[in-house]
């Protein structure tokens, strides 16, 4: 049983970063209906820009108290600042001009953003693992025989946060109206006066930001970094996202969750090599039963 | 399951190995060379990314070797040039790339034995077309067992069955497992939990130890494989230590998940536990990549501790003042390997009375090698092409830095 409850903390725990990075394959995919390849690259380039902060920082070990908290919170808001204008630079760039090219275009550009980017980090950083300072004392809170470890907590609370405050921004404000009327119909949402170029660079902004936000936790979690991260988990969010219903914020939350504690509880109760084969079949399946995913609802006016 | 290079477009690959070729054919490192007869040795190692800490140093001891063979005069003006190519893609050792090097080496002439692969896996790859081609390869570092003994060896020599072109002056994993069960027995250690990366070298050391540490009388709690590219080792972890077991034994390399799985015992509480592993995670890249958690690890290395070796001094010597570093764990392997091969090419211009032998003459005389004088003792090959003299060392980290411990010498 305690084995149970920790293995459910570790899945929770790595489930948070998968739903940060799929809240932002969900919005583009929502809006413009592409798969942002590109994204998963994003989320290892806000790990990099977040070492690069603390490194600028001349932060090297752990921290604690105040300092911990004014610099996880600067790190944290310039490398969603830093992702946020990658993500609309990547728009401007290898979308904007295909936004009505023929699907597989816009697909193709993707795959290229996300060689491109993975390329550049290795440039920076160099292809082998970077360590990442381990700002986040290790306090871990123990109930039982479980522990919980602070940044564990953090990855949980920012996920959720993120997704509530999204999920209110879309819902509760002009900017957010617009978004939803641009994914509903771009054509009939411009004649309404909306402006499409700056409402699909805002979802560009806001998803890549998060991906910022999910790099900083991975950094600060893992205590390492490689360049490549963000293929796997980039495919992973990206199922996470579909599981979930892909265009919906809470699919792509439940999805992350899911994902991160089917892996936990397959290395657990099955093996470690049979993990990824399990999230995959539950994919399949879900997707024979659920076409559009667990939250997802099937939109007659959508392809 | 999902793999690094394993990228949605498969012509990406092709253009990322292309690439690759390209990279480090103009990186190769030439020796420069008179207008005289020119023979070329082949180097195929990682030299790029994580790799690059073992393939580096290991490359050094052939320019060393080639280059004191260039000092002395030879039949005809004869001068050996070497040349370099990585196999690493994307920082990690690969197979496709080592396999596209070697038929790179085989299309030209001139290049009559190489060194190399580091890993095993990329030897795989390789020893079929060195085996087509009759091209002699001398692996400084492959451990797996499978590589020259028993059916998977005659496997891989497809088109000439009763030929063989693969030599090692390494010892093998049967012996490496072995004796890191006997290490970790040593250390008192009896509750092992066991996790590989499932690639040819990594898989086949764990199994060794598996089976060797259950007769020696230790007992084995579990045997878990991970994935490439996996980065979350928290879950995997759990289940570990909710086994209890006193020691981890890793087969793997540090590239493939050595310093990640090291690093992260620290957050389930297995700060302590001892951590035990082959020649894979004995580069640098370990204690930097797992900084203080280093601490608690011990490692086996299928080659001697070159400063600990009388024969070795002198190698040691010209290596340091030749480029300023200390030999990596490979280097005097390769710098036999490099010699074992010059040798065979020197005997056979005298045999042909100053004509440039052919790869199949270098062959045989590399085959027929006995007592060469190295700075890893005098070295031969056996039937299989496997070592006659198997040094194995012993290394635990301290203050994050290796200690030696001890080297045995299995011939004795």
């Amino acid at each position: 049983m305690d084995v149970f409850l920790q293995q459910l903390i570790n899945g929770l725990s790595l489930g948070g970063i998968y739903a940060l990075i799929a809240l932002g394959y969900t919005m583009v995919y929502g809006i413009i209906e592409l798969i942002n390849f590109a994204h998963g690259d994003v989320y290892t380039l806000g790990t990099f820009f977040s070492l690069a902060v603390l490194t600028l920082l001349g932060v090297s070990g752990e921290l604690h108290g105040w300092p911990l908290i004014w610099i996880s919170l600067v790190t944290i808001i310039l490398a969603m600042l830093l992702c946020g204008l990658t993500g609309v630079l990547i728009e401007r760039l290898a979308y904007r001009r295909l936004r009505n090219a023929p699907r597989l275009a816009p697909l193709i550009t993707a795959i290229g953003m996300s060689f491109i980017l993975e390329n550049i980090m290795q440039y920076w950083k160099g292809p082998s693992p970077i360590p990442f300072p381990q700002v986040f004392p290790n306090p871990s809170f123990h109930a039982g025989r479980i522990d919980i470890a602070a940044k564990q907590i953090l990855v949980v609370m920012l996920a959720v946060v993120m997704m509530v405050a999204l999920q209110l921004f879309i819902y509760n404000t002009k900017l957010g109206k617009a978004m939803r009327a641009t994914a509903q119909d771009r054509d009939a949402a411009q004649l309404m006066g909306i402006n499409i170029n700056t409402t699909i660079a805002l979802t560009f902004l806001i998803g890549s930001a998060l991906a910022g936000a999910a790099g900083f936790v991975s950094g600060v979690y893992y205590g390492s970094t490689w360049f490549l991260n963000g293929f796997s988990a980039g495919l992973k969010a990206f199922t996470a996202a579909v599981l979930g219903g892909i265009g919906n914020l809470a699919g792509a939350m439940l999805g992350g969750f899911m994902i991160g504690l089917i892996e936990a509880m397959t290395t657990q109760f099955i093996s470690d090599q049979w993990s990824n084969v399990v999230v995959f079949v539950v994919l399949v399946l879900v997707l024979i039963f659920r076409p559009s995913g667990l939250l997802g609802e099937s939109l007659p006016n959508k392809v | 399951m999902i793999s690094r290079q394993r990228r949605p477009a498969a012509f990406a690959g092709a253009l990322a190995a292309a690439l690759g070729i390209v990279l480090s054919s103009t990186l190769a490192v030439q020796v420069p060379a008179s207008a005289a007869t020119v023979v070329k040795i082949g180097v195929d190692l990682p030299v790029s990314g994580a790799d690059a800490t073992n393939g580096i140093p290991t490359r050094n001891g052939v320019i060393l070797a080639v280059e004191q063979a260039n000092a002395k005069p030879m039949p005809g003006g004869l001068k050996f040039e070497v040349s370099s190519l990585d196999d690493a893609v994307q920082g990690v050792h690969d197979p496709a790339q080592g396999a596209q090097n070697v038929k790179t080496f085989i299309a030209d002439a001139a290049v009559l034995g190489m060194v190399g692969p580091f890993n095993s896996n990329v030897a795989k790859a390789e020893i079929p077309l060195t085996n087509d081609a009759g091209l002699v390869q001398i692996s400084p570092s492959n451990t797996n067992t499978g590589l020259t003994k028993g059916d998977d060896a005659k496997k891989l020599r497809t088109s000439h069955p009763d030929v063989n072109t693969y030599f090692r002056v390494c010892t093998t994993d049967d012996r490496q497992g072995a004796a890191g069960a006997t290490f970790a027995r040593k250390l008192n250690l009896k509750k092992a939990f066991i996790i590989d990366d499932n690639e040819t070298y990594g898989k086949g050391l764990a199994d060794v130890f598996e089976s060797e540490f259950k007769k020696q009388g230790g007992s084995v709690l579990g045997h878990e494989h991970i994935t490439k590219g996996q980065q979350d080792f928290k879950a995997l972890l759990t289940k570990v230590h909710s086994a209890n077991p006193d020691m981890i034994f890793f087969g793997g390399t540090t590239a493939s998940g050595g310093g990640l799985v090291r690093k992260q015992m620290a957050d389930v509480g297995m700060r302590d536990i001892k951590y035990v592993g082959g020649d894979g995670i004995s580069d640098e890249e370990f204690t930097k990549e797992t900084g203080d958690m280093a601490n608690n690890s011990y490692y086996t290395v299928a080659a001697p501790e070159t400063s600990k070796l009388p024969s070795a001094k002198a190698f040691v010597a010209a290596y340091k003042k030749r480029f300023n570093a200390n030999p990596g764990p490979y280097s005097a392997n390769s710098y036999a390997a490099a010699q074992v091969i010059i040798g065979a090419v020197l005997k056979g211009v005298k045999d042909g009375n100053g004509k440039t032998p052919t790869r199949l003459e270098v062959r045989q005389n590399v085959a027929s090698t006995q007592n060469l004088d190295t700075p890893i003792g005098k070295i031969g090959f056996d039937r299989n092409g496997d070592t006659t003299a198997p040094i194995l060392s012993f290394y635990s980290i301290k203050n994050g830095k290796p200690q030696f411990v001890n080297q045995i010498n299995l011939k004795d």
